[in-house]
């Protein structure tokens, strides 16, 4: 059985629940105005070398409405946004938006038009104030920098943000920055937002604060396209869902229409039995006792690792999450740190001393901390495990290709060989190969580091059976993730971190989800 | 229909990029033996053959920091100090010793390059190149202060005769000059070092992904100090080659070495965004570098606008280097 979707929301508490159902009103008053189409596109295909990303794609979007767009990774959504916003062109088909037709476009025409998009990543300059990014390129037509403040302060109020216009976007939380994005948005008068995985680095505070936000703009009959993996956030904001699986559009529906279950089978192709496998029950004696890592952002923080335990970490993103487990595995300097693993105190400076103690680490970033994205899947696999293989300094290659193709089948790599660039794999496969490399090696403690971010259903499902795997094993696994039900559901012992310290210890069979997260906001 | 002549468009493409500078060789030497009979004869030939010498092995010695994700500028320096030390010691201590400490004084030089940047925590490319530029200022001004700024004359003012040296600048075997067969020598090794050992794989790991590589176990920063100390022994021999094919040698002998070693090593295809690149590149980019230039003399180009035509090309292979990582 797929958890259902009045399971997942017990996360929430009761405020929450009624903010929820305050949507759901604001939802009904607008219902009335949602049959005008701002943007509809018929028959779209695009290929790339080997690849048909987009495969005969049509679909409306109306005015007023928070149209979600599911899909696994490589699933066809990047292709279809970029192509909107003018920096793919499309191989046929026809775009028509707010009842023009558009052939060619350009990033800026498309932003002109009123169709902005905000990535993942942020499309803002950090060493300007949060005013000028808004206004970027557009000084001159704004008649000096006192009126652009004024404008951005206009802006952001009408959001409800009460971000100070002079201070620069590098020094912004995340949410700041989106809103900065959201509030550049509305300055071009857009009547489409496209959002691309906007919660990704959000906490549950500021993603709620979102959420208002759109549904305000939806109330002002501006169109989001909202792109997402989080499935509990279609379900909770937006009024039409589009699946798109192999570049196709598999259906577009209204939410009402849809069950989490449907929806998931649609984007995956078949059905899946649990979300979570069971829970692995096999935790032994301690391995890993840390004492008072002692960093900048770190207080006193101690805790003990068993054997064969799945130990969570729980915090808003910037607690200190990762910041312990680089410290634990010699990737960041502690001002004072001791570790002792089966009783015996070592001394971990760099990542290689950790290695050497049998201490894995899988980092948060993949592509900037994890693959060499240039190399081979087979490079990228190899790389932890490839000094074990040498003999007088010389890599035997045959041992290092036995390597590659064994971890590829272990982990079911999508992979045409072990010699396609990694750059080429979707997220998942991505994340595979750096599972792969360690596996090979095989330590005692793993540590994850959100493992499944941006990762399709069908692939973190996988994920999880290897962990779960590793920890029947008899190793064990201290597993960060922002998504709380994973965490829940996978973990033997949770600790929350708040602030740099460690605020609770819990069961996750026994304690409420709700006091988890309690401990975890502080 | 459209879709095939599209990708067979896009393989020519590729099939383009990946081997220009072997076009552009082989074009070279066509041009050049139609435009100028001088071209293909053995003096010619000889004289290619020398002067491929100083720049080629630094330009192996620099392969393995660009592929190493770094770059180093203090190459005139080193080789000005390294030739200076060496011929003030050769009348002292004799010539072979005087030849090893100045190898190991190329070496010391990378090292400490090298140690700087580690110490420092310098990890990018941009700011190895301001360092190693302060370093070479550094370097080819101890060679000033030594020698007081004169030239040294051991082709005729020195007491010792020099046979190593000597046999080394104008010896052949064969039709292959004693410094050609020298550069076979490292290319071999080094080729064989870059493809077949874990620490040539290692510094491709280093250049490819900084951070991934810290994180994966390998030791960046060793090999940092290290591709850093290779190129300053590979820098040491350029350096010695080069005074055993001159009997004046002044202080500032290095000056532009850096320049046409980059040059060679990106014009061969490695690429400056680090991880990707091979010596074998390397020999055709010293090649077509070498070519042009002999190319340009002997159809009379102007010095001035040579240089015109050097920049362009750099300008060029850094060009089509991106072109080239943005394809994948």
């Amino acid at each position: 059985m797929v958890k259902g979707n009045e399971d997942s929301e017990s996360v929430y508490s009761g405020s929450e629940m009624l903010y929820f159902f305050m949507l759901e009103k604001g939802r009904m008053t607008v219902d009335t105005k949602k049959n005008e189409v701002i943007l509809s596109i018929k028959n779209v295909s695009k290929s790339f070398p080997g690849v048909r990303a987009l495969d005969d794609v049509s679909v409306a979007f109306s005015r007023g409405t928070v149209h979600g767009v599911v899909g696994e990774n490589g699933a066809g959504k990047s292709t279809l946004m970029k192509i909107l916003s003018g920096i793919y062109t499309k191989d046929a088909g026809t775009v028509v938006f707010d009842g023009e037709e558009i052939e060619h476009t350009t990033p800026v025409q498309s932003l002109k038009r009123g169709l902005s998009i905000i990535y993942q990543e942020f499309n803002l300059v950090n060493t300007l104030t949060a005013g000028e990014n808004i206004f970027l390129g557009r000084y001159a037509e704004l008649k000096g920098m006192r009126n652009i403040h004024r404008k951005a302060r206009a802006l952001l109020d009408s959001i409800g943000s009460t971000i100070n216009t002079n201070k620069l976007v590098g020094d912004l939380s995340a949410a700041e920055k989106q809103m900065v994005e959201i509030t550049k948005a509305l300055s071009f008068d857009s009547k489409l937002i496209i959002m691309d995985e906007p919660s990704s680095s959000l906490t549950a505070d500021e993603l709620k604060r979102l959420f208002v936000i759109i549904d305000d703009l939806r109330k002002k009959g501006v169109t989001i396209i909202y792109i997402s993996h989080k499935l509990d956030e279609i379900f909770q904001l937006c009024d039409m869902v589009t699946i798109i699986r192999d570049g196709k559009i598999i259906d577009t529906k209204s939410i009402e229409k849809l069950t989490r279950s449907d929806m998931i089978a649609k984007m995956i192709g078949r059905e899946i039995e649990n979300e979570y496998p069971e829970r692995s029950r096999c935790v032994g004696e301690t391995i890993m006792e840390v004492r008072d890592i002692r960093t900048r952002k770190l207080k006193d923080i101690s805790f003990e690792l068993k054997k064969g335990e799945i130990l969570g970490f729980v915090g808003l993103v910037g607690a200190g999450r990762t910041e312990i487990v680089r410290a634990i595995y010699g990737a960041d300097k502690a001002k004072e740190l001791k570790i002792f693993i089966n009783e015996k105190e070592v001394k971990i400076k760099n990542p290689r001393d950790g290695k050497r103690e049998s201490i894995g680490l899988l980092p948060e970033d993949r592509k900037l901390e994890g693959l060499v994205l240039p190399f081979s899947v087979q490079a990228n696999i190899t790389m932890s495990s490839l000094e074990g293989i040498t003999k007088f300094g010389f890599i035997r290659k045959a041992k290092e290709k036995d390597i590659a193709i064994r971890q590829i089948k272990n982990l079911s790599i999508k992979t045409p060989s072990p010699n396609t660039k990694a750059k080429t794999l979707s997220g998942g496969n991505q994340q595979k190969c750096i599972m792969g490399r360690w596996l090979e090696i095989d330590p005692d403690i793993l540590i994850l580091d959100e493992p499944t971010r941006g990762i399709d259903v069908g692939t973190k499902y996988e994920i999880y059976l290897l962990v779960k795997k590793i920890a029947e094993k008899g190793g064990s696994v201290i597993m960060i993730s922002s998504e709380l039900p994973e965490v829940l559901a996978m973990s033997n012992r949770v600790l929350t971190i708040c602030e740099g310290r460690i605020s609770g210890e819990f069961n996750p069979e026994i304690d409420s989800a709700h006091d988890i997260m309690d401990a975890a906001i502080g | 229909m459209i879709k095939q002549s599209q990708g067979a468009r896009l393989r020519i493409v590729d099939f383009l990029l990946e081997y220009l500078v072997l076009i552009a060789i082989v074009a070279l030497i066509l041009i050049t033996a139609i435009v100028s009979p001088r071209f293909l004869t053995v003096d010619n030939f000889i004289n290619l053959m020398r002067q491929f010498g100083p720049l080629s092995f630094v330009a192996l010695g620099m392969t393995f920091i660009i592929v190493g994700g770094f770059i180093d500028l203090s190459i005139p320096g080193m080789i000005s100090l390294v030739a200076m030390v060496t011929l003030m010691l050769v009348d002292t201590i004799g010539e072979i010793p005087a030849l090893i400490i100045g190898l190991l004084l190329g070496t010391t030089m990378g090292f400490i390059n090298g140690m700087i940047l580690v110490i420092s925590g310098a990890s990018t490319q941009a700011k190895a190149l301001f360092i190693t530029f302060g370093m070479s200022l550094i370097y080819r001004s101890i060679a000033l202060i030594i020698t007081g700024g004169f030239p040294m004359n051991w082709g005729t003012l020195f007491e010792h005769p020099m046979p190593v040296t000597r046999t080394l600048g104008a010896g052949t075997l064969g039709i292959l000059s004693h410094s050609f067969i020298l550069f076979l020598f490292f290319l071999a090794v080094l080729f064989i070092f870059q493809s077949k050992t874990f620490l040539g794989r290692a510094i491709a790991y280093t250049g490819g992904n900084l951070n991934a590589a810290e994180l994966g176990g390998i030791p960046t920063k060793r090999i940092m100090i290290f591709i850093y100390a290779l190129c300053g022994f590979m820098t040491a021999v350029g350096a010695i080659v080069l005074f055993s094919r001159v009997s004046v040698t002044v202080p500032t002998v290095g000056t532009f070495f850096e320049r046409d070693a980059i040059m060679a090593v990106v014009v061969g295809g490695t690429s400056l965004l680090g991880g990707k690149g091979s010596v074998l590149r390397t020999v055709m980019g010293v090649s077509l570098v070498i070519l042009m230039s002999n190319c340009m003399n002997l159809m009379g180009v102007n010095t001035h606008m040579q240089e015109v035509v050097r920049g362009a090309i750099l300008v060029l292979a850094v060009w089509l280097d991106h072109r080239r990582h943005e394809r994948g």
